[in-house]
């Protein structure tokens, strides 16, 4: 009787096994998930929620996409299991942040590289800003940097984490204007990071764009420099470090959006690259990230990739001295 | 107190005491140390703690815990073996809903008092079971859009 | 008294049909293990997409109020937390439930959480300004006075030996560690891919307070349980009334602990209602009866943390920091309409802000007279049979711990952990303790390195973490309570030496 049910079960997974295998013509038959590795309400949790909102339209994917958030360590908890245990059959995404994940695997200890992911299009980029408590004495960079060059070590700054886009721009910093600052990771992520700030705990911060952004509107904190290579439309008062002096460039502007996990069939792929980026352009997609204060920036999955690749090279660059 | 809880209570304050030295002993020897400072902490405290009260269950001067009768251990084990198929691989291999309409049915006829030899009783699980699925369906899978891994009877 | 002039909009039948929906719904999903509020408030999120702002998040702020308070609801009558909140609930709440007080301590609870409730949100109608400047005084030096605080508590909390209550703790302690740390993003101690992710604290809670209960039926056996059902005694509402207003001390000492713990970023609710029934616990005449259910534990606790819902929300719509994972989510919830907390909120966006704040006001009352009804279905819960009760429990363990991150290690941790327990508990340790450590483990380590980092780039240690009022107080705080601790537990072993002469 055992053996008998034991058989029915096994040929049963064997039925459903090949039925699984079939054709990806009718891909998706089923809702499809996105994994992201950031708790539920941070601004990646945030913008991921709006910019698959309309992935039920039939112009779109004809299946919602629900959000799952695993989050811990930067990010690292929910990008390991996405390389080791998602299931590659196109019904798991992953919400990508670069640079964190691609510095996080050149520093090690994680079991993920830029080649465990098939990116499929970019939605966002999202600058990090040199932010200071409103009551701050610091009106400028150079303020900063002059106050950092006459206590080494005594400037704390606080940002989201270690190897994660604040963590890089800080990198940047120090070595652009040559001092020594104390960057101080919070666990409560970037916005741990601002209230640290807005408290005056620390001194100083580095911190999204988005969040900045409205920390200001609330008129908490006074954003100093953008480490990007032009201004950003949301902020066309505030300079960028470059025009501030110090040789800064973009590695650090957190840009976010959908991948795969490697191993995904190639049709499935190729769906998906086609029809994602038309949905990050819906017009009601725009007009709420818009409204959240939240940059977007299309990008297609070639596009993705050579950023990819051309994020390895920098940050292999800046991450070898330490 | 008399020697089977004793016997029992060493067994356990030494499992624990063992956990507690080896956890010690991974945090004083891991690298890197920085990561490591809150754990040896408390490894340390975890580890005084464990020695001390296997310490006194061998001396016999444990005051609190009943621990195990033969009779409670007889009744559950049937049970327990559900509970470790079910957590630990029906769920994931038949799929959610199959292994937890198993898993509820034997249970109930385990551990349901009214005699077996009865159409009836048979019946009044199965409606019970039945209810309790539809709900848990209804709202995990309808209401919260969980999504549960794949089921092996249908999808 | 603005939020008077928008109370009307509360009462429209729209917005007042998903007042109705959010608190039926808030009190269903929290009494659901492994749906807490911070779970349900997310999961309610998409459906705010279709609405009004207005209208999304009068559904919001029902739902987070009355999945605090629903939370007691398993608590009382299964023993399983149905959020960390309502650990404290389940220590003298369950142990009435067994007596056939079940009734009564769900009446009482709902009240409880209404007093609590509605101060909260009072305060955070009258005194959001005041309390926006307090919340942002807590810095790391003072998280990690409040995490060593909470660790004291660990000894004394539902344990007939402080030896082994702190052996619960320093596992709990110790189990929080695992997994990638916060900071460094070093992996330590994974021994399974498990837990890699380190251990959730909500699969955790569901395992280690519900797997026992469910051995612990199964040790029964096919037995005829119908010899030893328990009758579970009416209890008019009127008399419960009459108790909160005699059991005041209990109220008065939750509601206060609550709200001030309530505004602390980062450390919330989820130890408010535990901080409170050790407190209630020390100022009580008849300390020694709690946890042998004594209604004023369950009082203290559930007015705490209702309290605590109002004022969680201050940093948030003041200062746009979200203090608490729930307040994170409903951060989410606002700026997907557009709309930025912060201290024009209520200028910019007076009908919505208003209307909000209002609705949790009103939903506590909605939640409270919803509850009082629950609470008569006590008698029913009780005369399920324990075979049905076992698997009922099980399944639902198994599916609320996978639905808080879709995995599947968190159903192995769950069972592992449970199973664990149920030994555990049979030599003398209990749950409360270990989820209260891996509960504090992350909050003390964390703040503890931060504020080691500052204070080494600035002022030193010493200065940094012994200096400034707020400092002091909290260490004088957590010298009191450890001495009260050693003082009871000497006190206590004279009493028990003299018991066992007689």
């Amino acid at each position: 009787m055992k053996k008998w049910i034991a058989g029915a079960a096994l040929a049963l997974t064997a039925l459903a096994g090949t039925a699984n295998a079939e054709s990806h013509g009718s891909y998706p038959e089923r809702p499809i998930m996105l994994m992201v590795s950031y708790g539920a309400g941070g601004a990646t949790d945030f913008q991921a929620r709006i910019v698959t909102m309309t992935a039920g339209n039939d112009d779109a994917l004809g299946m919602p996409i629900a959000i799952i958030n695993k989050s811990g360590a930067g990010g690292r908890v929910g990008w390991n299991w996405f390389a080791t245990q998602a299931e590659a059959d196109g019904y798991t995404m992953g919400a990508y942040n670069i640079p964190h994940f691609i510095a996080q695997s050149i520093e090690g200890g994680v079991s993920y590289s830029a080649d465990s992911f098939e990116p499929i299009a970019n939605w966002g980029a999202d600058p990090a800003v040199f932010v200071v408590a409103a009551d701050s004495e610091f009106n400028s960079m150079s303020d900063v940097v002059e106050f950092a060059s006459a206590n080494p070590g005594g400037l704390t700054f606080s940002g989201a984490g270690l190897f994660v886009g604040h963590h890089i721009a800080a990198l940047q910093l120090e070595k652009a204007a040559g001092v020594k600052l104390a960057y101080i990771p919070n666990n409560a992520g970037g916005a741990g990071a601002m209230r640290a700030v807005i408290s005056g705990e620390v001194m100083g911060g580095v911190n999204n764009l988005s969040d900045a952004f409205r920390a200001q509107e609330a008129g908490t904190v006074k954003i100093l420099g953008v480490f990007d290579l032009e201004r950003n439309e949301f902020l066309p008062d505030v300079p960028t470090m470059m025009e501030q002096g110090y040789d800064i460039d973009n590695s650090s502007v957190n840009f976010r959006g959908v991948m795969v996990p490697k191993g995904t069939p190639q049709p499935i792929i190729d769906h998906l690259a086609a029809t994602v980026p038309g949905m990050f352009e819906n017009a009601r997609v725009q007009r709420r990230m818009t409204a959240g204060g939240s940059p977007m920036h299309i990008m297609t999955r070639d596009e993705v990739l050579e950023m990819w690749a051309a994020r390895q090279v920098t940050l292999e660059e800046l991450l070898a001295g330490l | 107190m008399n020697s089977l809880p004793r016997t029992q209570h060493i067994i356990a304050s030494g499992l624990i005491a063992a956990v507690g030295v080896t956890v010690a002993y991974i945090s004083f020897t891991q690298e890197p140390a920085a990561a490591y400072v809150f754990p040896r902490l408390i490894s340390s405290v975890f580890a005084i703690l464990a020695i001390w009260t296997f310490v006194k269950a061998v001396l016999g001067r444990t005051k609190v815990g009943k621990g195990l009768s033969g009779g409670a251990i007889k009744n559950m084990l049937p049970g327990l073996v559900i509970l470790i198929a079910y957590a630990f691989w029906a769920a994931k291999a038949l799929g959610f809903y199959t292994a937890t309409t198993i898993a509820f049915f034997m249970v109930l006829t385990l551990y349901d008092p009214a005699p077996h030899n009865d159409p009836k009783t048979w019946v009044k699980r199965l409606l019970i079971t039945a209810g309790f699925i539809a709900v848990m369906y209804g709202l995990f899978a309808m209401l919260l859009n969980v999504f549960t891994p794949r089921e092996i009877l249908f999808r | 008294m603005q939020f008077l002039y928008y109370l009307d909009d509360v009462f429209t039948i729209t917005n007042f049909a998903l007042l109705l929906l959010g608190t039926v719904g808030g009190l269903i999903l929290g009494a659901t293990p492994g749906l807490s509020p911070t779970m349900a408030v997310a999961l309610l999120i998409p459906f705010t997409f279709k609405l009004e702002p207005q209208q999304g998040l009068i559904l919001l702020g029902a739902a987070y109020t009355s999945t605090v308070a629903g939370g007691a609801v398993s608590a009382i009558l299964l023993k399983i937390p149905g959020a960390p909140a309502n650990i404290a609930t389940t220590l003298d709440g369950h142990t009435m439930a067994q007596k056939g007080e079940g009734a009564r301590a769900l009446q009482l609870s709902f009240l409880a959480s209404a007093v609590g409730g509605i101060f909260g949100v009072f305060l955070l109608i009258f005194l959001t300004p005041v309390l926006a400047k307090w919340a942002l005084a807590f810095g790391p030096s003072h998280l990690f006075w409040m995490a060593i605080l909470g660790v004291t508590v660990i000894g004394t909390l539902d344990s007939s030996s402080v030896v082994k209550g702190l052996l619960a703790g320093c596992i709990g302690l110790w189990l929080s560690t695992i997994g990638f740390d916060d900071i460094m993003g070093a992996q330590r101690f994974i021994f399974h891919d498990a837990v890699a992710g380190g251990i959730n604290v909500i699969p955790a809670l569901i395992g280690l307070f519900a797997i026992p209960q469910v051995i612990m039926m199964l040790t029964k056996g096919r037995t005829d349980q119908s010899a030893e059902v328990i009758t579970v005694k009416k209890h008019p509402i009127g008399q419960a009334f009459r108790e909160i207003i005699a059991k005041r001390t209990a109220v008065i000492i939750g509601t206060i602990t609550g709200s001030i713990i309530g505004l602390i970023p980062g450390v919330g609710g989820q130890i408010a209602g535990l901080v409170a029934y050790d407190q209630s616990k020390k100022f009580s005449k008849e300390s020694e009866k709690f946890g042998t259910g004594h209604s004023e534990g369950v009082i203290a606790a559930e007015s705490a943390n209702n309290a605590m819902v109002g004022p969680s929300l201050v940093p948030l719509l003041t200062l746009s920091i979200p203090g608490s994972p729930t307040a994170a989510v409903l951060l989410g919830g606002l700026l997907i309409h557009g709309i930025f907390p912060g201290p024009d909120l209520f200028i910019n966006y007076p009908a919505v802000a208003w209307t909000f704040i209002d609705s949790m006001l009103i939903g506590q009352i909605l939640m409270c007279i919803f509850g009082l009804y629950i609470a008569g279905l006590a008698a029913s819960v009780a005369r399920v049979p324990h075979s049905v009760m076992a698997g009922l429990v099980l399944g639902l363990a198994v599916f609320g711990s996978y639905s808080v991150q879709n995995s599947m290690g968190d159903v192995y941790v769950m069972a592992a952990l449970g199973i664990g327990m149920y030994f555990l508990e049979r030599f003398g340790f209990s749950a409360a303790p270990l989820v209260l450590g891996l509960i504090l483990g992350p909050i003390a380590e964390a703040n503890f390195i931060q504020g080691s980092m500052i204070a080494n780039a600035t002022v030193g240690m010493g200065t940094y973490f012994f200096s400034g009022w707020l400092n002091w107080l909290l260490i004088l705080i957590v010298l009191a309570s450890v001495s009260y601790s050693i003082w009871m537990e000497i006190a206590q072993r004279r009493y028990t030496a003299k018991e066992d002469i007689v």
